[in-house]
């Protein structure tokens, strides 16, 4: 009988050897797949008793903290955002019931302490998991300049260290309040305004006469142009049937490109725009990062791409079809993003050279030892010093003379371009202004639209503009 | 002094500071700060389990010196799993097994000698029979579903005793007495059919009919785990007596074709087998439990949060898993301690599971063999059909975790087959006065 004894055990021990295997299997394969499930109650849990780290501005406001509170035998944590409305859409929300947005997602690695820097010993031996604290690049003070002069208009407000892309501000109305997040996420997503949406890295907007800045680079950059060279305005640009008038109907006669770009003359940039075809323009454009999502420290679906579209896709930006004319001044297939716009104008102030923008500078672990430190990064040139420097130029007369005079300030040689553009419904346009200051040695560049307006990028964007580089200026210690 | 009881002692002591440990740490992780006010709780079991070691010192000294420790860790483990989800359950929890332990001396003290057993192998059987009909007739469904089975019987004061427990064990000493006496023709084949060697019927018949009464009983009891127990405790238990696998392979063919057969007739049992194949297709509804519980496994890992900091509960203050200190106490401490707790659990069964088939294989006559064999394979069996559930290796039907799970009726019973077992190891081990008649037994 003991053959059969041993030969029972080891059909008991085979069993017991299969359950192990399947235990293993839900246990280290699967598991994964089952805390990603979105009905598994315990993921959203898991992290309620994760102290995050802190969320400070560059100048040292905290934004975004966890508090501990008991609850069940437990301890769990609160996220609590002592500046609820300074720039909701850019920090976002780590909420147990609406997910983790913004820089709370986009970080949650150094936050929600994943990122292993402890010891497996001090893992252990604390009881709770610590995140990092996370310094960021935007400057409370230059956020809250852009906030006061946006106040109630619609938006975005994207303002950029050309040297570093460090983003002083990232600014999006109508906000919404992240303290209401976990209290009352219905009234927000109801809102008609729709807060949630991040105007500056996910609306897109025709860039109107702002892409004129790079359609003059692209004539500098083709050798064919120059500051200098002459034009003869009729009033009227007509190819293909579709005629091209200036704005307000002016007739300038006989001008240069320096004082198209001050004036903003369509004529002239449409005839630019043909004589150098998709391939060149579509190649400045490529040099400046349209066509291409830009990599900023956000999460992927919170950033979209800029560049021309047809029927809501993406084209190539050499992609012959179209209308040449029209796409130099803007209104032409293009839709951009305040972020991007901002590239452009930080990537002309750089001397042409185009930086990765970022959110956040330096991360921190609990014991104050840097964890992380965020070094500016070049994405790429977009152009030669020499052409930059001739576009700086030409830009400064805009906002000394031309349509930008709205946004200078005194004392600094701001530089920038307007922009108007026709958003298909009478009356209502969207109104942009990108620039820097100073022209030389740029300390920021901006770019502000303010969607569904009566009025022009002159008119309401460039004053903003001026207020926020005020405020970058005066914060980097270069006050006028 | 005995080397062995030295050495049961020993590992009594570790069962206990695993107990200790255990507890301190599910305490501690509740208050936020180190808490040693369950060390009391630990110290009364710690000091009933030495209460059980000084019995078999003082009444069966030779006793298997491994199977009291490890029946001892288990508790340890169960309690503290009890204890991390409700302190009350596993206070509730060490009254019965205190009881046990009672229950466990009285058997020690009382029966001398296992083998009188034998003698009344069809009383037994008869009783056994017996629990089942009065669990039918007055058995009630206290599952918090309503969709479990009618095993729960009132004694009053609010108390149930689960009776089909008790006759596992006395079904299974039945049929060491029966195939005692009839393996020898069992072993010999007769006829043949369907291709299957099958013995006289006049020797196989009264078997299959108290088997297929049992599981008929069990069938009507809705209680499918306990039939499939039955059924697999008979398959092994033959196999062991005759030594031909043929019947096992009979047996088990029957037992397939049977469940394609419950399958199609009992809806219960269809959605069983649902919720086993696709659980994620409602895992609100009936895959609700078996959800929960792969999400306790998953976030439990390669070594689990520690004790006292998974989520097993949830915010109203229950069990995540409905069922989670009964069936699927075992994913509590595999959330917790992870795969290599998990895995350590089933080692410690399976280790226990081997001491009781070594009993059986030291053991003189072929009634104490086939019994402890018949009572270790209940015990593995029950474990396997449990965990078997757990990882979806097969349907879940709702038996207790031996040792572990929440409930009097399983723990009493589990002691009083240890009890069993170690008297059987004691006879086997006794030096050759004490066996007394051993030369009836076969050597096999």
């Amino acid at each position: 009988m003991n053959r059969s004894l041993r030969r029972l055990y080891l059909a008991l021990a085979s069993g017991f050897g299969a359950v192990v295997l399947m235990l293993g299997y839900w246990q280290i394969v699967a598991a994964d797949r089952l805390s990603a499930r979105t009905d598994n109650p315990r993921v959203a849990e898991r992290e309620l008793l994760i102290d995050r780290g802190n969320i400070t501005t560059a100048d040292g406001v905290v934004v975004a903290r966890s508090r501990a509170v008991r609850r069940r035998d437990r301890q769990i944590f609160q996220r609590v955002y002592p500046r609820p409305t300074l720039a909701s859409n850019a920090i976002g929300y780590s909420s147990p019931n609406q997910g983790t947005t913004g820089l709370e997602s986009s970080w949650n690695r150094y936050l929600g302490g994943s990122f292993s820097a402890e010891s497996l010993f001090d893992q252990f031996r604390s009881s709770t998991k610590r995140g990092a604290s996370v310094r960021l690049t935007i400057d409370s003070r230059i956020q809250q300049a852009a906030i006061t002069a946006m106040a109630g208009q619609e938006g975005a407000v994207v303002a950029i260290e050309p040297a570093t892309g460090n983003v002083l501000a990232l600014l999006s109305t109508p906000s919404f309040d992240l303290s209401k997040v976990a209290g009352d996420f219905g009234a927000i997503l109801k809102d008609p305004n729709k807060p949630l949406y991040s105007r500056a890295t996910q609306s897109r907007y025709p860039p109107g006469s702002t892409f004129k800045v790079l359609t003059t680079i692209a004539a500098l950059d083709s050798g064919t142009f120059s500051p200098t060279s002459p034009f003869v305005d009729r009033g009227r640009y007509e190819k293909n049937g579709r005629a091209i008038t200036n704005f307000g109907g002016h007739v300038y006669g006989a001008h240069d490109l320096q004082t198209a770009l001050v004036k903003s003359i369509n004529t002239t940039f449409a005839a630019i725009g043909a004589q150098l075809g998709p391939e060149k323009l579509g190649k400045t454009m490529t040099a400046f990062g349209f066509g291409t999502r830009p990599g900023i420290d956000l999460r992927p679906e919170e950033v979209f791409s800029s560049g021309r579209f047809r029927e809501g896709k993406l084209l190539a930006n050499e992609d012959p079809t179209g209308d040449s004319a029209r796409l130099a001044i803007g209104q032409e297939q293009l839709d951009v993003t305040p972020l991007q716009m901002a590239i452009v104008a930080a990537a002309i102030a750089n001397g042409g050279l185009r930086m990765t923008p970022h959110l956040v500078s330096q991360v921190k672990d609990r014991g104050g030892d840097i964890v992380k430190e965020v070094r500016p990064e070049e994405a790429g040139r977009a152009t030669s010093p020499e052409t930059a420097a001739a576009v700086a130029a030409m830009m400064r007369r805009v906002v000394e003379e031309g349509t930008g005079q709205a946004a200078d300030v005194a004392g600094l040689s701001v530089a920038g371009k307007t922009g108007t553009a026709e958003t298909g419904r009478p009356g209502q346009n969207d109104a942009w202004f990108i620039g820097f200051a100073p022209q030389t040695n740029a300390k920021v560049a901006v770019a502000v639209v303010i969607a569904n307006t009566p009025a022009t990028g002159g008119g309401v964007a460039a004053p903003v503009a001026s207020a926020v580089m005020r405020a970058a200026l005066a914060a980097t210690g270069r006050t006028p | 002094m005995s080397p062995l009881r030295v050495r049961e002692l020993l590992l009594l002591v570790l069962a206990g500071l695993i107990g200790a440990v255990g507890a301190v740490t599910v305490a501690s992780a509740r208050l936020g700060r180190t808490s040693l006010a369950p060390l009391i709780g630990v110290g009364v079991l710690f000091a009933i389990f030495l209460a059980m070691h000084v019995l078999v010192r003082w009444r069966i000294k030779h006793a298997d010196p491994l199977l009291l420790p490890l029946v001892g860790v288990l508790t340890a483990i169960g309690l503290v799993s009890l204890y991390r989800l409700s302190p009350a359950v596993a206070e509730v929890q060490a009254r019965w097994v205190a009881i046990g332990a009672a229950v466990f001396a009285a058997v020690v003290f009382f029966l001398p000698d296992h083998r009188i057993l034998e003698r009344y192998r069809y009383i037994i059987g008869l009783v056994g029979l017996l629990l089942l009909v009065a669990t039918m007739i007055f058995g009630q469904n206290l599952s918090q579903s309503g969709a479990g089975a009618r095993l729960w019987i009132p004694i009053g004061g609010g108390q149930t005793v689960q009776l089909g427990e008790v006759s596992k064990i006395l079904v299974v000493i039945f049929l060491a007495g029966y195939l005692r006496d009839h393996r020898e023709v069992l072993a010999i084949p007769t006829q043949r059919h369907l291709g299957v060697q099958l013995p006289a019927g006049r020797h196989l018949a009264p078997m299959l009919a108290f088997c297929l009464i049992a599981l008929a009983l069990a069938g009507v009891l809705n209680d499918f785990g306990t039939a499939l127990l039955f059924f697999g405790i008979f398959l092994a238990m033959l196999y062991l007596a005759s030594g031909r696998i043929a019947y096992v392979a009979a047996g088990t063919g029957a037992f397939l074709v049977g469940c394609v057969g419950v399958w199609l007739t009992v809806p219960k049992i269809r959605v069983r087998v649902d919720t086993w194949l696709h659980p994620f297709n409602d895992p609100l509804g009936t895959g609700y439990q078996m959800v929960q519980s792969l999400y306790a496994l998953g976030e439990g890992g390669l070594f689990g949060p520690g004790l006292g900091k998974g989520l097993l509960i949830s915010e109203s203050g229950a069990t995540k898993i409905p069922a989670q200190k009964t069936d699927f106490i075992f994913s509590a401490p595999a959330d917790e301690l992870g795969f290599v707790g998990g895995v350590a659990i089933i080692l410690i069964v399976l280790l226990l599971v081997g001491r009781g088939l070594a009993i059986a294989s030291r053991a003189n006559d072929g009634f104490s063999k086939l019994l402890a064999a018949g009572l270790t394979t209940a015990i593995g069996l029950q474990t396997l059909v449990i965990l078997g559930g757990i990882v979806r290796l097969f349907p879940l039907t709702g038996v207790t975790f031996p040792f572990m799970s929440y409930g009097g009726s399983s723990v009493v019973t589990n002691f009083l087959l240890v009890a069993l077992l170690l008297i059987i190891s004691h006879r086997s081990a006794a030096p050759q006065r004490l066996r007394g008649s051993s030369d009836e037994g076969l050597v096999a």
